[in-house]
């Protein structure tokens, strides 16, 4: 399989940072993210491949924050970061990459201040300790505390522009709790697994702990532990098991910010573009969608993915729920898992997605393990989608069932 | 009274900044070569990548582009809840996040998106003084 990435691509340009070594010894200290800008404009100069070209961004660990900060969209971020070698693996991806046709320019970029800022404390994150990240220097005096003091400026732009309600993205979290009642792995399956669980009311959702007006607590996903794992193999063995397989028809990836200070339309994710890429995969539009896995960190964040994604007009995604075609026995069942919401929410609630995606297409959404008669749809479609940041970078697939 | 907030610490590429800052000037960065101000401040220009940046003195003018009523916060912001938080728009372009002041946080269907808003300074410390973002009198 392997070979057939020969000559796939090559490597046209290669350059440096202006001052590399010991800096302080002709002049200033040296960030790690000036090391990376100076060399990326370097080997722009020397290529004439313009920065504005590059469609997909390889670093280790640095990749949604360099693509912000140069203003870029790419359609492929890997910001694989193994150690040393990283850099090497970021070529063989990009290899892979572009002879798969989903880009045509990678950027392979470094930056690290060694040197500069060597000293206590070791590294944090992508920067060298003592260097200060200048998007989060000029947004963090500004009193946000975590996700929902975020995403709450989303729902408020999403009411100004379209004429939405909090009551409206309430019926989001009231559909995707009847789903969690079919789930007892849900942690609000009933009041026996929580307190608190079992069916709820718009007025539970709009009178429950305000938390980032116009977010209450019921409009927030939960906290929770999980563990989640995919294996994802060539047709071949997919079809030698004996596993029902899903098919990954399309796939797409795309990003819009780093930092929410720099999110351009606070009513759109790029969910726009990486469904576009994973449609035009499969072959397939959003009519051809027969249930749908959001990332529902917050009912806005469902309600504006269901429009990115085709789902429902601009302004309009929360009808979906409202008027009950997401819910059980709907015309396109979503999260029927019980969503972030009401089912499960680590942290990073991609795995959630795909584990549930599977189940329905293969038909093992009653397994015994995870569900009870009624979770089991008909689908044989489903985009999934799942979003990262704060509405900040998002990945869509389409499958599909076997035969 | 001391500021009992988070205090950032100044980065190695925005002196100008939080030099205007002390003097009560809002020093905005602006690329020479499509004249387009950027924030946050960068290197290069997010739009055209020139790397020939300048620093403006701005106008201390914009708009409110949206806002949220923060009702759980911790630390010095947690005495203050709720406070309403927003993001700007510059007259000079491209956008700041703030906390709002001059607006009724407990009425927030009041506070309105496209309002007129002027800068302000609170001296952090003796270095380090933020800017937040009034309300403007009409």
């Amino acid at each position: 399989m392997a070979a057939k990435l020969k000559n796939a691509a090559a490597i046209v340009g290669a350059a440096e940072s202006n001052e590399i070594g010991y800096p302080e010894e002709r002049g200033p200290k040296v960030t790690s993210l000036q090391h990376h800008i100076e060399a990326i404009r370097n080997v722009s100069d020397q290529t004439g491949i313009p920065i504005s070209d590059i469609d997909g961004i390889f670093s280790a660990g640095w990749s949604s924050q360099l693509a912000e900060y140069l203003g870029l969209k790419p359609h492929y971020i890997d910001t694989t970061s193994v150690g040393g070698c990283s850099f090497q693996m970021h070529v063989h991806h990009a290899l892979a990459a572009i002879h798969a046709g989903i880009i045509d320019v990678a950027l392979v970029s470094h930056g690290q201040a060694g040197w500069s800022y060597r000293g206590a404390g070791g590294r944090r994150g992508n920067t060298a300790p003592g260097e200060i990240d200048p998007g989060i220097e000029m947004s963090m005096a500004y009193g946000a505390f975590g996700a929902p003091s975020s995403y709450a400026h989303a729902m408020v732009r999403h009411m100004h522009n379209f004429g939405t309600t909090a009551e409206d993205f309430a019926h989001i979290s009231v559909v995707t709790r009847q789903w969690a009642t079919l789930n007892p792995r849900a942690l609000m399956y009933s009041t026996e697994t929580n307190p608190f669980g079992g069916p709820i009311t718009v007025q539970d959702v709009m009178e429950a702990r305000l938390i980032a007006w116009p977010l209450t607590l019921y409009h927030c996903c939960l906290v929770t532990d999980h563990g989640g794992a995919v294996i994802v193999a060539r047709p071949e063995i997919a079809r030698s098991l004996r596993t029902n397989p899903v098919w990954i028809a399309g796939a797409g990836e795309s990003m819009g910010h780093a930092n929410m200070l720099e999110m351009e339309d606070f009513t759109a994710t790029s969910a726009s573009r990486s469904s576009a890429t994973a449609y035009e995969m499969a072959g397939m539009g959003p009519g051809d969608m027969e249930m749908a896995m959001i990332y529902d960190s917050f009912t806005i964040t469902a309600a504006i993915t269901a429009e990115m994604l085709g789902l429902a007009p601009r302004g309009k995604g929360y009808t979906l729920w409202k008027e009950g075609h997401a819910a059980p026995g709907g015309r396109l069942p979503i999260n029927t898992n019980g969503g972030g919401l009401s089912f499960n929410h680590s942290g990073m609630y991609g795995m959630q997605l795909l584990v549930e995606a599977y189940r329905q297409l293969s038909g093992t959404a009653e397994d015994g393990v995870n569900g009870v008669e009624g979770k089991q749809t008909d689908a044989r479609t489903c985009v999934v989608n799942g979003t990262g940041g704060t509405l900040s970078t998002t990945g869509t697939l389409v499958l599909t069932a076997d035969g | 009274m001391t500021y009992n907030k988070p205090i950032p610490p100044q980065g190695q590429h925005t002196k100008p900044f939080w030099d205007g800052a002390r003097e009560g000037r809002l020093m905005l960065p602006r690329c020479t070569n499509c004249n387009r101000v950027h924030w946050y401040p960068r290197l290069i220009c997010p739009t055209c990548h020139s790397m020939d940046i300048e620093w403006i003195e701005a106008s201390g003018e914009g708009h409110i582009h949206t806002y949220a009523v923060q009702h759980r916060a911790f630390g010095g912001w947690g005495e203050e809840v709720p406070y309403v938080t927003a993001y700007i728009d510059l007259k000079e372009g491209d956008r700041m996040m703030t906390v709002l002041r001059g607006v009724d946080p407990m009425r927030p269907e009041d506070i309105k998106i496209g309002a007129r808003v002027r800068v302000e300074f609170e001296a952090a410390s003796e270095d380090t003084h933020i800017p937040f973002w009034r309300l403007a009198e009409d």
